[in-house]
């Protein structure tokens, strides 16, 4: 029977493929072989958290330990997919050190394995919901960085038609996994709270960042090169953004957060 | 001519005034009139509405090319409807809001933005636009735009079903003793009601997590250490550890316990029972060595600490929930009865209700005698849900394809 105590047997080989697949993406010029590496790390993964479903005889998702397990699995899973698609290094490379992370937690701190998860938390909706943000954050950061170069580049008269490109591909990408957090949040929050929507503080601030990014979307169509008013709507976009994801908490009406639960 | 009077920013400002127009217009009617009543909008008047919203759609895209339909399904109104919702959302992000009409102060509306004129108004138009621009789509159809259809169809029918909708939706709080069928519930605006549907309770169960201990101060009953040195939780898998530089075993671990006349704790599955443990405690040094048995206490039995000495206590917290249910019958109103055991995060659909597990009696813990049910009526639910799937396909589009190049930027 897998349990716990089986976890390193699978954990470590893991993160030997994605280590290997990092390294041969800066090394090799064809992605096959960091493909190839990637998804044998997260099938071996994948493997482990089975198992462990089949030895406790229930979805491994009531606990921290648990839920960092899926985390990882989504993490890489995603970003290998969004890598297939968009060719971009540091999709794969993000991702998978993010996946790293968590399974480092549980490699390192063995002990938290058991720590308690509330039962609101214990929804399948939980870990895709926050995978989804976590990835979103990183790509409309990307976005506001990307904006930032233009804006330089505008004031040298240097405008680059692969870095605007790129910036619009990083917010399309960025919003949908966004949206797609926002949609399994407001799911959950049925499923669990009787209502989909509550106008809850971070869901107000979830609403007021996915408007930035679709007023960038929605005034781009209209441009072909973008304006300075656009580039610096990503750089408040990123503010909104940084409020959703922690600020939520230092804002006057918080403590009637659900939300809350992350502190 | 000024570049601001250029064809292309005609449209944007005309725009920029019909949205300012528009919410100048709600903020008089919400110093007018206060607050806007949700319950106007209850069915039919919401059926009306949407009938209405059809109507004025097929009407202006009657004619295409016009200017009118033009605007009203170009760019630079959405645009601009965009940028007033996320100004107003800044308002509702910002500002503490009332969880009652008693709580409003704010003349504007500014402290209930969700029922004030403006953000109504702006819902509305908000509507017609999108309409708008779907049925533009829609008059040149093509496959090719189905992520475009996705997008916006999914989001005018979670529009329409939250918006619209929200009036007919009511919630209420149910509490029904163990071996009872109840049918009466309760919510503020209402009060007590008798609903359609009953519920039994035939069985309520709570499963905790192992508990944890604590340092406190006797004097004062503060936690004695801080930050994550604060508890140490029981393992039976790793019995040893340490809670703020004291070396803790734990020796043996019972989940329900009663006191022995000997001052031990002996295991017996009854009403009453809690958890308790025997530890050891040492000191860095190891001058100071404890023993003894801890347990959290309940409504039936006293807790107990170990004293350390005279500023330092050992307690045990009460376990915190890991999940709890109820199985229950459910009498519809058709006649038909369904057995089911509700979760936390797992409601029971019935018709046009869902049935949650709310709560239960905290004080008892898995001996309480009575669960809470909370019981949602929502007839526009499958809108709703139809509205988040389109959407949420529609976002993935947006993730697999990013932009597509328009013909100009091919070239």
């Amino acid at each position: 029977m897998t349990d716990w105590t089986n976890f390193d047997a699978f954990a470590l080989p893991t993160l030997g493929c994605w280590l290997l697949a990092v390294v041969s993406l800066y090394i090799c010029k064809r992605k096959w072989l960091p493909v190839s590496l990637t998804l044998a790390g997260c099938l071996i993964f994948a493997t482990f958290i089975g198992l462990l479903w089949s030895g406790l005889g229930r979805p491994p998702m009531r606990t921290m330990g648990e839920t960092r397990l899926w985390y990882s699995l989504f993490l890489s899973g995603i970003g290998l997919v969004l890598f297939s698609k968009w060719k971009y290094n540091w999709i794969l490379t993000f991702s998978l050190f993010m996946a790293f992370m968590f399974m480092l937690i549980n490699l390192l701190k063995p002990e938290i394995h058991t720590k308690s998860l509330m039962p609101a938390l214990q929804s399948r909706w939980f870990v895709p919901h926050v995978t989804a943000y976590i990835l979103s954050y990183s790509f409309l950061t990307a976005a506001t960085i990307s904006a930032i170069q233009q804006l330089i580049r505008y004031r040298k008269n240097q405008q680059s038609a692969q870095l605007v490109s790129l910036t619009d591909n990083l917010v399309y990408i960025g919003l949908g996994l966004f949206m797609i957090g926002l949609l399994i949040g407001a799911v959950w929050a049925g499923e669990s709270w009787g209502t989909f929507w509550n106008w809850d503080l971070k869901e107000t601030w979830a609403f007021i960042t996915a408007s930035c990014y679709l007023l960038y979307i929605h005034l781009r169509l209209r441009e072909t090169a973008p304006r300075r008013f656009t580039l610096w709507l990503l750089v408040l976009a990123l503010i909104c953004l940084m409020i959703t994801w922690k600020g939520v908490n230092f804002l006057p009406g918080a403590r009637y957060s659900v939300h809350l639960y992350e502190q | 001519m000024k570049s601001s009077d250029s064809p292309q920013n005609r449209p944007f400002k005309t725009s920029l005034i019909s949205v300012a127009s528009l919410l100048l217009t709600g903020f008089l009617l919400q110093l007018a009139f206060g607050s806007f009543n949700r319950c106007l909008l209850r069915f039919p008047v919401n059926m009306y509405l949407l009938i209405a919203l059809l109507v004025i759609v097929v009407f202006l895209s009657l004619r295409p090319q016009s200017r009118l339909f033009q605007w009203f399904s170009g760019i630079p109104l959405s645009a601009c409807n965009i940028g007033a919702i996320l100004l107003y959302t800044l308002v509702l992000g910002l500002v503490p809001q009332a969880t009652s009409a008693m709580e409003e102060s704010s003349i504007f509306g500014f402290d209930a933005v969700t029922h004030s004129w403006p953000f109504i108004l702006l819902y509305s138009f908000i509507l017609i636009n999108l309409s708008c621009v779907i049925a533009r789509r829609l008059i040149r159809f093509s496959w090719r735009h189905y992520a475009f259809y996705l997008n916006h169809l999914g989001l005018l029918l979670l529009l329409i079903a939250i918006g619209l909708g929200a009036s007919d939706r009511h919630s209420y709080i149910m509490q029904v003793e163990k071996g009872a069928t109840e049918n009466h519930a309760y919510n503020e605006q209402e009060g007590i009601r008798q609903l359609p549907l009953s519920i039994k309770l035939i069985d309520f169960g709570l499963e905790a997590y192992l508990p944890k201990l604590m340092l406190t101060d006797p004097r004062t009953g503060e936690p004695a250490a801080d930050g994550r040195a604060r508890f140490w939780e029981v393992d039976t898998l790793h019995t040893t550890g340490n809670l703020a530089g004291w070396h803790i075993r734990l020796m043996r671990y019972i989940g329900h316990a009663v006191p022995s006349d000997n001052g031990t704790y002996s295991p017996q599955e009854v009403t009453g029972a809690c958890p308790a443990v025997l530890v050891q405690l040492e000191n860095k040094s190891g001058s100071v060595s404890k023993t003894g048995w801890i347990c959290c206490g309940n409504y039936a039995q006293p807790q107990r600490n170990l004293s350390l000495n005279d500023t330092l206590n050992l307690m045990m917290s009460v376990p915190e929930p890991k999940l709890y249910r109820s199985d229950v019958i459910i009498f519809n109103p058709d006649g038909k009865q369904v057995k089911a055991r509700l979760n936390v995060n797992s409601p029971l659909r019935s018709d046009n209700w869902m049935i949650y597990q709310y709560g239960y009696d905290a004080k008892h813990g898995k001996d309480s005698t009575y669960s809470r049910f909370q019981l949602v009526y929502d007839p526009w639910l499958p809108g709703v849900y139809a509205g988040i799937l389109l959407f949420f396909l529609g976002s993935v589009c947006l993730l697999l394809e990013g932009k597509k190049k328009t013909k100009e930027e091919k070239r």
